[in-house]
């Protein structure tokens, strides 16, 4: 509390003193500047496993195609990037690529098939030991008529068959086919970087600075626009946004939201916003009895303000939540609203449940067991934190006690893993692909699951375990719109907001698409004004 | 004195055995795993036991010691399961940094620490010796992250006279080798600055109460009435008494050559050791952990011999006695 108190006082003099106003100007004219607070941790795609290290290594081992940010209406569709055309056969059991004739290595090497088999190989080697091979699973085999054409072929039709196929970058065999898998924890990947995408590596500094500069042999005329694009690694929040604040970067794709004024009022800065693809839940034990009960759980939905929740904790950047489909999304069940702010509705349906306060004590009690419980979630995480407090607050003006429990987040998972919490404050994070398996299928005893809570509905089993089997999305929407109100109704969670991503963007870049895919969608094609780029 | 270090050397290493023992097992029965770091619904939880098998957290602990302690024993810290990178690599680019970091801080700690005991102790009680007192107290109970980041504010962004972050500007690599190095230096004032204020409050303390002992000290009458010059009375026969309590101070310093200061390193985006052990820590990679406390261990064995040398250096009873 202390330390962020102080922090903010220091990014509030920081801004107060108009920053960078004494000093000189340090963005260098020819380069982008992007912060970050978390470096790269390999530079082999195989073996690195942050979304940023996805972000960054695509820039150069691209992807077949390229998934477009255009999942609110339909599922996402896909633009040509390695290979210039594919098409699926009639039984929808094989996919055929057309590998672009002008991609190439940037040591002028052709890319052709030869390089998708390799990549193939690569990801099913246990020695590499990529946790991606499992969305592979429906991909039965892989073969190259020739040198610029590449087959797949799957187990069962499925809509993501695409998707399966696409979501990893390929790797250039002619330059690692000679370093046995067994090898490849030692050795040291920029030695070996190659690039068949708009940029090449021309320096890392480890925990400082990524430095990459354009490919002259990328085969896309006229990209990228800009020369350099450097990632300088700033660990601490305050401290990135005090560079940004200081014009000491032209982009940062996390801007903390309630900071979101500041950058705002900065005529250097543009302010960019969009709906990610998270929600923030509380998660009810359902083993526990007192959850038990979904009309105890609604009520306790209703009797949190979650559009106070969404202003504390996002300064209002996202929206309330619904249910398990993000409001975004195209699969979602645009019949369901949010639960309302209603603490009266949630008092008469405790009481109906039997929770009355007998003792006179202010705390809500059945069978001498009062309403008192746990609330969990990952210490070191301010937004969380403060969900905590005002849920603690809103409980007890209903005559819920709350008592806070942070907990280091290793300590947390521990805990989820084994059921042992009451409620817990998190988040997840979605990816384009709907799969509600892992969460809310029902888990069997001893399996690995994400479905902490507990959460059990022999129909919404059912209806998960159809929508894997149907091979088209037209038929498995009116299930997940099903699925969806069957949650909603249950209340397992309390979906409280799905946030806004806030992102800042130096004015002296032109051309820059930020978006929910990734933060360097279109980084090809961003320029600098004034540099004639 | 060659039977002292021979004794302390053959005592280090069970220690040191002990020491990674102990980590080794808390490590282990502490909860989360490397797993937790991708939980993630895109990822099945079928993956993550998979993660787990690849690392062989599910072969008996039993066997994962002896496997580790036989590596290490070859000079082999294993691999980073955060990094998939031999542990020796990702240690020893942070080494560098973190050496010259805490290393120019010390200087600069002890030089600072050296001025002010000395000007104190000119007039005990005086108006210096009160105003240096409580400036240096004042500057030993700030936390140092707030004196980082006001030195950034002041220093970086209102005067623009050093740079925020970093050990390097954008584009130093292009400069000639020493337009590199004055970079380098620009860089390394403020957080080393920053470091040495955070702690030069102890040593001038410990000196000035020393130079006070001192200056009553018999000897020191005697060899006033010997008629020693006053410059030589003070640089050697109060001075050099008086640096005993620095030498301790001096071999508790050690270990922070090699084990970083996290707080100063965050704020000034310093690649030091400070934040690999937190990243390590926080991410359950387990061989950088230990890899760590191994080093660090170490270090503070190899820190209080040190000072067990330099008392004897300076102090010809204890030079005698070992």
């Amino acid at each position: 509390m202390r330390r962020t108190m102080l922090s903010s006082l220091a990014i509030a003099l920081a801004a107060l003193s108009g920053c960078g106003g004494g000093g000189t100007p340090t963005l260098p004219p020819d380069t982008i500047v992007i912060g970050k607070l978390a470096d790269i941790e390999n530079w082999n795609p195989y073996l690195a496993d942050s979304a940023f290290a996805e972000d960054v290594l695509t820039l150069l081992y691209p992807t077949l195609a390229i998934e477009q940010p255009d999942y609110t209406d339909h599922p996402p569709s896909f633009e040509p990037w390695l290979a210039s055309s594919w098409e699926t056969s009639e039984d929808g059991l094989s996919l055929t690529f057309h590998i672009d004739p002008r991609a190439c290595w940037s040591d002028g090497v052709p890319v052709t098939a030869e390089d998708v088999l390799y990549t193939w190989k690569v990801q099913h080697d246990p020695a590499v030991g990529w946790p991606g091979v499992e969305d592979k699973a429906n991909i039965t085999g892989i073969e190259a008529p020739d040198d610029h054409t590449i087959v797949f072929r799957f187990a069962r039709r499925d809509p993501y068959a695409m998707m399966d196929v696409n979501d990893s970058p390929i790797v250039p065999a002619h330059a690692w086919r000679t370093i046995p898998f067994e090898d490849w924890e030692r050795t040291d990947w920029t030695a070996h970087a190659l690039s068949a995408g708009p940029f090449v590596l021309e320096r890392h500094v480890p925990q400082q600075e990524i430095d990459l500069v354009r490919n002259e042999a990328y085969w896309i005329p006229g990209r990228p626009a800009v020369s350099n694009v450097v990632w300088r690694i700033v660990p601490d929040q305050n401290a990135l946004l005090t560079q940004l604040l200081g014009h000491r970067l032209d982009f940062l794709e996390a801007v903390p939201p309630r900071e979101a004024g500041r950058v705002e009022a900065d005529p250097a800065l543009r302010l960019i916003v969009f709906p990610d693809r998270a929600y923030a839940y509380i998660g009810w034990n359902l083993r526990r009895p007192l959850f038990a009960d979904r009309n105890v759980r609604t009520a306790l939905t209703l009797a949190i303000d979650r559009d106070a929740i969404l202003r504390s904790a996002r300064a209002g950047y996202g929206r309330p939540g619904v249910g398990p489909v993000l409001s975004t999304m195209w699969a979602f069940d645009r019949s369901l609203e949010p639960l309302p702010y209603d603490p009266e509705r949630a008092r008469k349906l405790l009481a109906a449940a039997g929770w009355r306060d007998t003792d006179g004590d202010g705390v809500l009690d059945r069978d001498g067991v009062p309403f008192a419980f746990d609330l969990m979630t990952n210490a070191g995480n301010d937004t969380r934190r403060d969900i905590v407090v005002l849920v603690q607050a809103d409980l007890a003006r209903i005559g819920i006690e709350v008592r806070p429990r942070l907990l280091e987040w290793g300590v947390m998972t521990g805990k989820l893993e084994a059921g042992e919490f009451d409620a817990v404050v998190g988040a997840w994070r979605e990816s384009t692909r709907i799969d509600l398996g892992p969460v809310w299928h029902s888990a069997r005893p001893g399996e690995p699951t994400y479905n902490w809570v507990g959460y059990a509905n022999p129909e919404v089993d059912r209806l998960i375990e159809q929508v894997e089997a149907l091979s088209d999305f037209g038929r498995q929407l009116p299930l997940l719109h099903e699925i969806q109100r069957l949650i909603v109704a249950d209340q397992p969670y309390t979906f409280l907001y799905e946030s806004d991503r806030v992102a800042a963007l130096s004015r002296r870049v032109r051309g820059a698409d930020v978006n929910a895919a990734s933060p360097y969608f279109n980084l090809d094609r961003w320029s600098l004004a004034g540099t004639g780029e | 004195m060659s039977r002292l270090i021979l004794r302390r050397v053959l005592v280090a290493v069970p220690v040191l055995w002990l020491v990674v023992t102990a980590t080794f097992l808390a490590v282990h029965a502490a909860p989360g795993s490397v797993e937790d770091l991708v939980a993630d619904p895109s990822l099945s939880p079928a993956a993550r036991l998979a993660i787990r098998e690849h690392w062989r957290l599910d072969r008996p602990l039993g066997e994962q010691y002896v496997r580790w302690l036989g590596a290490v024993a070859a000079g082999d810290l294993g691999v980073s399961f955060l990094y998939h990178q031999p542990v020796a690599t990702v240690l020893g680019r942070a080494l560098g940094p973190t050496a010259l970091l805490a290393g120019t801080a010390l200087l600069l700690d002890l030089l600072l620490g050296l001025a002010v005991a000395v000007v104190s102790v000119r007039r005990p009680h005086g108006v210096a010796d009160r105003l240096l007192g409580g400036l240096s107290l004042l500057l030993w109970g700030m936390p140092p992250f707030w004196l980082a980041l006001m030195a950034v504010l002041v220093f970086s962004l209102k005067l623009g006279w050093l740079p925020p972050s970093h050990m390097a500007s954008v584009g130093a690599a292009a400069l000639p080798p020493a337009a590199r190095a004055v970079d380098l230096l620009r860089h390394l004032i403020l957080p080393a600055g920053v470091l040495a204020l955070a702690g030069f409050a102890a040593t001038a303390r410990y000196l000035r109460a020393a130079l006070l002992d001192v200056a009553a000290s018999r000897h020191l009458l005697a060899a006033r009435a010997r008629g020693v010059p006053p410059r030589r009375l003070f640089w050697v026969h109060t001075l050099r008494p008086a640096l005993l309590p620095v030498a301790t101070l001096l071999g508790l310093a050690v270990p922070a050559l090699v084990s970083g200061a996290l707080v100063v390193e965050v704020v000034f985006s310093w690649p030091g050791m400070g934040r690999v052990m937190w990243t390590a820590a926080t991410a359950r990679d387990i061989p950088v952990v230990l890899a760590t406390t191994l080093l660090a261990a170490g270090a503070v064995l190899a820190g209080t011999l040190l000072a067990d040398l330099l008392y004897a250096a300076l102090d010809p009873r204890v030079r005698e006695s070992v």
